[in-house]
This record gives C-alpha cells, structure tokens and sequence, in this order.
C-alpha cells in the first residue's frame, strides 16, 4: 500500500491545468495502480479521501475505465476485443478458448504466473481483427493457435 | 401560442419545450422511460420514438426521440407512423432480453411501468433464447430492497439521488451490459431522500422494503389523499391500507409543495400505526376497558374538577381535535393551551405572528427559485422537503449561507457557514442586522463571515430567511424577521414549525397559556388534566417539571396513537385514530390548511379525537356543536378544504406580535461553559420514533463537540463523559465533530429529555475515569 503522503504528492504534480482535485481520480488510480497491480478496496476509499469524492463516486470510475483493475491481476495482461469487427472475426472463440486453455473463466487467475485474460471494448484495431493488447501493444489476427502459444510464452517467460 | 401537431390534433406548447413535455401536457401518452419531469431528458431509453415532418417539405420524414426534439411551430409529429412504431417494439424486446420476466412475484408488479410499456409497444413473445445477465443485489439497508437483474439502465436513479437529491453514495457502476446501479460496498443509503428511488425506478429494482415485510398487490390497496404527520411541511401522501393494516404511504402530487417526492421520514415513518406497543383499548387505573366505560369514568372525572382541568392541545393534533378540546376547556372555564412547553409556546407564536406579518412565506416551488438564503439551523431534519428545495436552489446557482449549533446536512452546499453556539445566535444575527441597514454598530470589526454573508443577501434578488423555531428562542425568530424587512420587500420568510399542525395549535392559543397551565399543575390546581396528542412527560425542556406536577394532578386523561411516557403514565388512557383512520384538517407551515381523509378503519373501534371531545361534553351535559361550527366561531368563513385539493390558506386574526423586550427568557445559570444543542435525525418526531425501519437507522447517542472544545477539555473521541445538572445525569461518549459549534454538545433528545433541557440551556460535562 503505497502512503498516502507519495499519493498526495502526486496530485500536486499533477500540470496545473487540471480544472479540479476530481480531474485527478484517474491519474491518481493509475499511480496507485502502476505500484500494486491492482486498486483493492483500501486503495479506492484512499483515493476518495485525496480526491476529496465519496468512495462510490471513484468506484464508478474505476469500474468504467478498463485499463483499472479491480481484481489482482497476472504478471501479463491480454486483453481480447470482442465489439463488432473482432467479435464477427471470432472474438467470442477466442475467449472461450483462453478460458479453456487456462482453465478459469475471464479475470480470474489461474496461478502465480499465469496471464489475466480479459474482454475488452473496441480497440481500434479493426484492421487486425480478432485483435488483443498484450501488456499495451497491439496484437493481431489473432486465431486460438496463435493465441494458445501467447499464453503459453507470456507464462513460461521470465 | 405556437402549437405542433401530434397525429393531425394541435397541441399548444412554451418556448423551450420539447415535444415530449408538450404531448404530455396535452395527455397524449408518448411511451417513454428515461424522462421525468424532475429529472428532464436524457435520450438514454430510446423509447419515446416518433416521426416528425418537418415544415421544409425537401426534408423527409425521420424518427426523433421525442424527448430530445425541440417543439417548433408546424412541427407534424406522428405517434403512430409505422417506423416509429417498429423503434418502439424493437427497444422494448431489447430492454426486455435481460428482464427477468418474474412479475408474479415482483413487488413492482401491478404499478410497473415497464410492465405497462411492454404491453403497450412491446411484442408479446421473446425471441432471444440465450442467457440472462445476472447481477448480485447489495444489501442497501431497511428501507430499499434492491434486485438489479431487472434493471433497464434508464438512469433515472442516479439522476435523481446525485444529481437531484445531491447523494453521493450511489452511483452508476461498469459499462457496457453491465452497468450496476448500486452503492461502493453493502450499507443502507445515506441520503434523505433515498426512498423515492422505489418511485423513481420504473420497474422493480428498487422496491420499497417495509412494504414487503407485509405487502399486498397495488389493486388491492385501498387508498385516500392524505397529508403527511411528521413535520409542518404538509406533503401530501397517499397511504395505502389492506385488511385493516396500513402497509405503506407513497407521495402524492401537490403543485406547490411536494410535488413527485417525499422525504424518509414521510414514507416510512408510518410504521408508528402499525407498532406493537400503540394503544387500541381504553384503559382505566391500568385495566382495559371498553369505550363507554373510560368515557363514563372521564367525564365523571372532569365533572368533579370543574374548572380546575386543564387541557394540553397538540401540535401534531388536527385543528378538529385542538378547537374541540379548548371548546370544551372554554365551557369547563378551565385553561387550555396547545404546547406542552412555554418557550416552544412563546417561539412558535412569534414565528406565525411574524410570517402573518411579513406576509411572504414561499411554498417549496417557490423556494426552487431563490437565489440566497440564509439559514439558522437544521432543515434536514426538522423539515426534509424544504432542504431538498434548497438543494435545487443550490444546483440553480442560489448561494446559501448557514449559521448553525450541531451538524447540518446543508451545510455541504453552503458558500459561506459558520458555526454558532445557541445562545450566540442573536448576537450574530443583530451583528448581521446593523451590517445589512448600516446602522450605527455597523463597522469594521465584525467577521468576515458576517460581512460576506450581508453582502450575499444584499445583492440577492429574492432572499430567503429560514429559521427552525425548535432551535430557536423567540429573540432568534424576531432578529431573522427584522433581516427580512432590513431586506426589503422581495425578502421571503420561513419558520419550520415544531409540528404538521403547529401554525394551526398557534392559531388556537392564547399567549402564556402554557406556562399559567404548567404553574397551575405545580402548585396543585389542577386536578384533572387532558391530554391530547401531546407528551408533556417527555418534552426535553420542561418534562422535569411535568414529571414532578403529575404528582399533584388527580387524573391524567391522554388521547393519543402512540405509546408515549405520557400516555404510559395515564390514569385514563382513551386510543384514538391515527391520521390515516381519520379524517381532519392540519395547516402547514405557510398558513395552508390542507384536509385529510380517512383511509381505512382498523377492526377496532378508533375515533378521533374530536368525536371524543365531544362524546365527553354530551356526558358532562353540556354538548359542543360539532367541529366545523367550533372553526368557524374562530375562523370566519372557515371551510375545511377537501382531502386532495390544493387546500387554502386559512384567513385568522393576525396573532399579536410580541416585541423582544416582553419575552422573557430565563437566566441561565453558569457553570463550566457547556451549552445543549439538539442533535436531530431522520427518524426524530415522536411519531417516526415508532417506525423499527426508520429506528435502526439512529445515529450513536453520543455527546457531540468540535475539536477546538475537545482539545480545551482535554477529551479525546469515544471518551465517556458524564452529563450532568440538577435534574439528572447521564452517561455517554464524547464523538468529536467539526460541525458542532465551540463549547456546545450536542445531544439527542432522549438525552435532553432525561436532563430536563433544551437547545441552548447549560450543561455540565465530566469525564468519567
């Protein structure tokens, strides 16, 4: 849990151009985010007490941006598009069959070591559907063979 | 006026309005979801599909949603076009793909407007074969069951408790199919207002959760127009009864004052009609009894007294029961008053006296539109719907300024609040009084806060006064009434009065009466003494002092619904009907008198209070014509407005204005500093006080101090502390709270009750090692 006082710091880092201390929620949940992996519930309610929001108000942000994780999250992170394009491409197989190769259903973590897999809204990657971000970068076509050997690396690696 | 036509017929409509509010206006139901006439448009439902025409004929025809478009002139807008038709059918069976379809068993069932849409648009099968969404609920505390899997994301529950209620403890959650309306973590909502979510909803998400302890089918729910018990607001409700049993009261609309809403308090605090300690038997020397018996046994009673009774009138008490009680003290030559407590007397007749005079008193609409206030006080929980009028001042830009003595909710919406100790209330609001007429005093040493506050009301179009008499001493009421006319005319004024009845109990007495009642018991000269709708036993500031009169009074009569001290210490103890077993009338704050009707009878016998009264005087001999007549001898003219009108403001002899210097208020004795301020909450009435849903809500009764007198006094929070005088003393702890104002602590009124004080008076504090 990184301290409050690293936090506060932050938010008086932030460019003075931030209309308000609420237009520092999100930097200040990826700052917190970027030292724990993930926001449990202790960090959304000290965000709200540095924000100066109430806890549900960050809890709407947080659950809204997906690039905010709420759950514990692998060493890697692959997230899978599933609107229109991707999902017209087989998106929906690709999913099914990363929950099936990791053997727990989506967001959930499998071990220690294994990825998050985890759907996600239009990446703009349109032009490589199915498409994914691996750990931010673009990934794609991507076909369950190409898939299963990315998950495979992504959790031998070190 | 410009009109649009809506399927050939021609419908008026105001600049600005859409094509939604004028169909609606017009009563041509435009089928919608996500608008409400609070909340607004928001486009989010997609159901109120129609297709316009515009004038430029080189245009074709197009869908619209009906709540975005603007009215134009010309403007033809077809309802029942075939396109919009199909929008319509299709966003129904969307909403419909993750509904549970479990009406039977939903309490939303039978007044669901979804329900009502899908039949209206919708088809009549499902298509779509796959899984449903499901949500887990969340435990939202005892009044809103919530059941997330029928939602259809119209929105309107988050914009009404943030954006209209100004709640911040419940959101919008997720996205895509997953939006979740909900709160963080499980816990019980935490805004006031949080029960018009079950109205709010059009399907069953969030349904009401005392209801559904003993619920029975909207149809099946006998209803009547009904004016809410439990502050001198005057919303108008809408109880409903089954197998005589109250179930549940929902807000009915009244123009100018409610309007689509209601406060906690008023729909839950009915539960008091319903609680398994309320008196449904007369009862003599402790012995139930019937009827006849108890009202042989009260008139024998008051007979032997002659004109030594005495008759204690209520501020929650009808203005039937009231005027028929001091009818029959009149004849008995006996002294009647309506208060229970001297200062709550002198407070509340100077507050009506002043809002007679002023003339000027706003209804909540009205309210809407202010654009300064000046607050002294609690509003939330003295008078919720007033404050939730504030809050849409506020969120119109009005600036509000708050001088209070203990936590108030308001004051998160304050530019400018200050805490002060009661008994230095006046002294601020003269100081603000000479800044405001520049009298002579006025300089430049007075605060800033002062300063800020002057200039605020000053430049402000239509200021508003907002006092609570409760907290109030009748110098606090005349020095805010003197700011209104320093103000000028446009200067609004309002006192919340310490009951839904109290302008019309103020109406009906005499100055002092309650006093030369008080002093009459205490020497022994009362020998009976009715009581109706009151609880003088456990009034905070002089309940000592009727606790040790009671000694020397013969027989106690009490006529009341609800178990109080007062009615446990009876002699003679005659159940009478509760508001919704009653017909009646009660004049609200502004000088509205509103009439209620009776909703259902209860399988035991209850009349009200004035069939008692009178029963009794035909007993004595000497019978009282019937309550209208009494009304009229003291208001001319007098008609009881009928139950689910508007009501009518009720034309009485102004009341005689007391001046500061004829009020007398007692000295207060010195002692280590600390003065009592009222901690109000929700469930703070004496009728609320019944309701378990409302009571399991009750803050900690703990001793309140801000963290400059703690540091003073050493304390640390949670410390045990004695509190202390010569009446009584009472253990509790020490919550430090910067709300409070310095060297007051502020305390519930069970506390003050046990102290034998009120808001303002001396206490002494001591930890306890």
């Amino acid at each position: 849990m990184t301290d409050i006082d690293t936090l506060q710091k932050d938010l008086a880092n932030l460019p003075p151009d931030h209309p308000d201390r609420r237009a520092a929620a999100v930097p200040a949940m990826l700052s917190l985010q970027s030292e724990t992996g993930y926001l449990d519930d202790a960090a959304i309610e000290k965000i709200a007490e540095v924000t100066g929001l109430s806890s549900t108000e960050i809890e709407e942000l947080a659950t809204f941006y997906s690039l905010i994780y709420r759950r514990p999250t692998g060493r890697h992170i692959v997230q899978i598009c599933d609107s229109v394009c991707c999902s017209m491409r087989g998106a929906d197989q690709l999913l099914t069959a990363a929950e099936h190769y990791l053997g727990v259903s989506l967001g959930n973590l499998a071990s220690e070591n294994a990825p998050t897999v985890l759907p996600s809204i239009c990446l703009g990657l349109c032009d490589k559907a199915p498409a994914a971000l691996v750990d931010g970068e673009a990934a794609g076509p991507l076909s369950r063979t190409l898939l299963e050997a990315l998950l495979k690396r992504l959790q031998t690696e070190e | 006026m410009d009109t649009i036509l809506i399927d050939g017929r021609s419908i008026p409509f105001e600049p600005g309005e859409n094509i939604l509010q004028a169909a609606l206006k017009a009563d041509i139901q435009i089928p919608h979801f996500c608008y409400h006439a609070a909340l607004g448009s928001l486009g989010a439902c997609r159901l109120c599909a129609v297709e316009i025409k515009p004038k430029d004929s080189d245009k074709a025809a197009h869908v619209v949603m009906a709540c975005l478009e603007p009215a134009q002139t010309g403007l033809e807008v077809s309802l029942s076009a075939k396109a919009a038709q199909q929008v319509r059918r299709h966003v129904i069976e969307l909403l419909m793909v993750n509904h549970p379809h479990d009406c039977p068993i939903c309490d939303e069932g039978g007044e669901c407007h979804l329900q009502e849409m899908t039949v209206a648009c919708g088809p009549s099968y499902r298509r779509y074969r796959g899984n449903k969404r499901t949500f887990p609920n969340q435990d939202l505390g005892p009044l809103i069951h919530h059941e997330m899997n029928r939602c259809i994301t119209c929105y309107r529950c988050t914009r009404f408790y943030q954006d209209y209620a100004l709640g911040n403890d419940f959101g919008a959650m997720r996205l895509r199919n997953e939006v979740y309306f909900g709160r963080f973590q499980d816990g019980p909502l935490e805004n006031p207002f949080a029960g018009n979510l079950v109205e709010i909803c059009p399907t069953g998400v969030f349904t009401d959760a005392v209801f559904r302890q003993h619920f029975a089918r909207t149809w099946d729910l006998k209803t009547a127009p009904s004016i809410c018990p439990h502050c001198s607001v005057g919303c108008n409700t809408l109880p409903g009864a089954r197998d005589g049993t109250l179930r549940r009261v929902r807000n009915r609309k009244h123009q100018e004052l409610n309007r689509w809403f209601i406060c906690d308090r008023g729909q839950y605090g009915h539960q008091y009609s319903e609680h398994n300690t309320r008196p449904l038997s007369p009862r003599v020397s402790g012995t139930n009894t019937d009827y006849r018996s108890a009202l042989a046994a009260a008139a024998r009673e008051i007979q032997a007294a002659a004109e030594r009774t005495g008759g204690i009138g209520s501020v929650r008490e009808d203005l039937e029961g009231n005027v028929m009680l001091r009818s029959l003290l009149n004849d008995l030559k006996g002294i009647f008053t309506a208060f229970n407590d001297p200062e709550l007397e002198t407070a509340t007749l100077t507050a009506v006296s002043r809002m007679q005079e002023l003339d000027n008193t706003p209804h909540l609409a009205a309210l809407e539109q202010t654009d300064a206030a000046l607050i002294t006080g609690d509003l939330t929980f003295h008078a919720p719907m007033i404050d939730l009028a504030l809050r849409q001042a506020w969120r119109n830009g009005a600036k509000l300024a708050m001088l209070h003595s203990s936590a108030a909710q308001l004051t998160q919406f304050a530019s400018t609040a200050a805490t002060i100790a009661p008994r230095k209330m006046h002294d601020m609001l003269t100081q603000l009084y000479r800044q405001i007429s520049r009298q002579s005093g006025a300089n430049d040493a007075v605060t800033q806060t002062i300063k800020t506050i002057a200039a605020t009301l000053s430049q402000a179009r239509q200021p508003l006064m907002a006092g609570v008499v409760e907290t109030s001493t009748a110098q606090d009421i005349i020095a805010l009434a003197e700011l209104a006319k320093a103000l000028e005319s446009t200067a609004q004024l309002i006192y919340v009065l310490p009951g839904p009845n109290a302008y019309g109990a103020a109406l009906l007495s005499a100055a002092g009466e309650t006093v030369t009642l008080l002093r009459a018991a205490e020497r022994g000269e009362v020998q009976t003494l009715i009581v109706a709708g009151s609880d003088p036993l456990s009034e905070p500031r002089s309940g000592a002092r009727w606790r040790a009169a009671r000694q020397n009074i013969n027989t106690l009569i009490v006529l009341d619904c609800i178990a109080t001290a007062t009615a446990e210490a009876a002699d003679i103890l005659i159940p009478v009907a509760a508001w919704p077993e009653r017909s009646g009338t009660f004049v609200n704050y502004e000088g509205r008198a509103q009439g209620f009707s009776t909703v259902f009878h209860r399988p035991e016998y209850l009349p009200s209070t004035a069939d008692i009264i009178s029963e009794i005087s035909h007993l004595l001999g000497n019978p009282l014509r019937d309550a209208a007549s009494m009304l009229q001898d003291s208001f001319p003219g007098f008609q009881a407005p009928a139950p689910g009108t508007p009501g009518a403001h009720i034309s009485a002899q102004h009341l005689p204005i007391q001046y500061s210097e004829l009020i007398q208020t007692k000295s207060h004795s010195s002692n280590n500093g600390w003065q009592a301020a009222l901690a109000s909450w929700l469930g703070d009435d004496p009728l609320a006080g019944f309701s378990p849903a409302l009571t399991k809500l009750a803050p900690p009764n703990a001793a309140l101090i801000n963290p400059e007198s703690a540091v003073r006094a050493s304390l640390k929070n949670g410390a045990r502390v004695r509190l202390w005088n010569s009446v009584s003393s009472v253990e509790t702890s020490i919550q430090i709270n910067p709300s409070v104002a310095n060297g007051t602590v502020a305390i519930q009124r069970s506390i003050l009750a046990r102290l034998g004080i009120g808001h303002g008076d001396s206490v002494n504090l001591e930890q306890l090692v």
